[in-house]
């Protein structure tokens, strides 16, 4: 499986050359350009990833409950093209089955299919900010995609890093990680707009973006009319 | 007239030089900036009704601006609403099939016409699409990144990302080929056939805007 990065910076996405045999996964609704030999299914949970329950917990860690499945169906090589929501880059992570890979719920875009997804929870705190924070674990063999909004700048933490929850693309699970506040008590962290944070130490590998895509979120949201509740 | 893109791919925008006596047709409101000698008139361009089917049926402007070199030489620039790429195409006697609002700028013999291009696919569902025809340079626009691909055979394309295509392709709306998909998916792709080129935008207006639905605020029940 060869993986393409199009386009440049601003506007990346990903083209997945399938080989007979291969399998993508995406979230639902990625796909935005194939060939016609592939066979698009969509299902409530990638392999051996529990049926509907993960589906359930995906739901909850701000993905698409459905997973959609790319495959040739006869016999050939094909192409399916993945697109992101935001503007920025995408980015390939290979996977070695040396160590687990945490990606956040809005950054994962794809993986093959010898890679296990789930979903789990980290930290229900986030109420008072308004913040929820949840990562989709990935293990196994195989490549998984991640879609950053901005750049994605990668790091080798050494020593000890602090990365606002909202800029956290993926990272190594071999990385300690404890959810913390920014400001020293919840109410202040509230005050100063600064949400959850991560802190890591150990060593590993993080993915981090340029930009929250929820604070864009929170700056377009106000100005468009309510939503009935 | 002579012309580059600026600031591609991510900005893009259109600056266009005419000599005097040119005159250059471009969208409403895509207009950048122009020098003095330029004067603008604005019409239907064909009429009250093509008007009308521009706007009502293709998304496009019921008016269009023609814009003349009067007084000498001058430059015009027009940049489309969001970022993303332009692409251009020489036109002669032939057509481009556009997608609602991708239409930026023309030479003054390439015409607009709206279609209802009936009803294709098992489902029955028709869409409004821009022809255009005539001979002369066209320029079309993109959110994110414009990528071409030469379909041989052919090819899938979400019905969000397709920006243009040749008329040698023929193309049917469809759903992903499983009965799961048709339960638990609403993405409607448009299959091309035959031998031409399409082009393909990487981002969709549609999905940031479903994106950013959850974070409007919610409406207040108490109406005082």
């Amino acid at each position: 499986m060869e993986i393409e990065i199009l386009g440049q910076g601003a506007f990346e996405s990903a083209l997945v050359h399938l080989q007979p045999g291969e399998t993508f996964v995406s979230e639902s609704g990625a796909m935005y350009r194939a060939s016609t030999n592939v066979d698009i299914d969509v299902t409530t949970h990638s392999r051996s990833s529990g049926g509907f329950l993960s589906g359930i917990k995906r739901l909850f860690a701000g993905e698409n409950f459905f997973f959609s499945t790319y495959s040739t169906d006869d016999g050939q090589q094909g192409e399916v093209g993945l697109a992101p929501t935001h503007q920025g880059e995408v980015h390939v992570i290979e996977m070695d089955g040396s160590s687990d890979w945490l990606c956040a719920g809005g950054s994962f875009l794809g993986a093959s299919s010898s890679i296990n997804i789930d979903t789990q929870f980290q930290g229900f705190k986030g109420f008072l900010t308004g913040e929820s924070v949840s990562f989709i674990k990935a293990s196994g063999q195989g490549q998984l995609l991640v879609a950053a909004y901005g750049r994605i700048v990668s790091t080798q933490i050494n020593a000890e890093l602090t990365v606002d929850t909202g800029h956290v693309v993926a990272f190594e699970d071999t990385l300690q990680y404890t959810l913390n506040k920014a400001g020293g008590s919840w109410f202040r962290s509230w005050l100063g707009g600064e949400g959850i944070v991560l802190n890591f130490s150990g060593s590993g590998r993080i993915l981090t973006q340029s930009h929250n895509p929820s604070e864009f979120g929170k700056m377009l949201g106000p100005r468009l009319p309510d939503r009935s509740a | 007239m002579e012309y580059e893109i600026v600031s591609a791919p991510t900005y893009s925008a259109v600056e266009c030089h005419l000599n005097a006596g040119e005159s250059i047709v471009g969208d409403s409101g895509a207009m950048a900036w122009m020098t003095d000698s330029i004067q603008t008139q604005t019409s239907t361009r064909g009429g009250l009704l093509k008007g009308l089917k521009r706007k009502l049926l293709a998304g496009e402007s019921f008016f269009q601006n023609t814009f003349t070199a009067e007084n000498g030489p001058g430059t015009i620039a027009f940049a489309p609403g969001a970022a993303g790429d332009i692409a251009t195409y020489e036109l002669s006697n032939n057509e481009l099939i556009l997608e609602r609002g991708a239409f930026l700028a023309s030479h003054t013999n390439v015409d607009c016409d709206s279609k209802w291009d009936g009803f294709r696919g098992l489902l029955n569902e028709g869409m409004f699409l821009l022809r255009v025809g005539g001979s002369g340079t066209l320029f079309f626009h993109s959110y994110g990144s414009l990528e071409v691909v030469d379909v041989e055979s052919e090819y899938i394309v979400d019905n969000g990302y397709a920006v243009a295509w040749e008329p040698t392709l023929e193309y049917q709306l469809t759903r992903g080929r499983k009965i799961r998909s048709f339960l638990f998916s609403d993405q409607l792709l448009l299959r091309f056939s035959g031998r031409g080129r399409l082009w393909v935008q990487s981002r969709s207006p549609q999905t940031l805007a479903a994106w950013v639905y959850p974070f409007r605020n919610v409406e207040s029940k108490d109406d005082d």
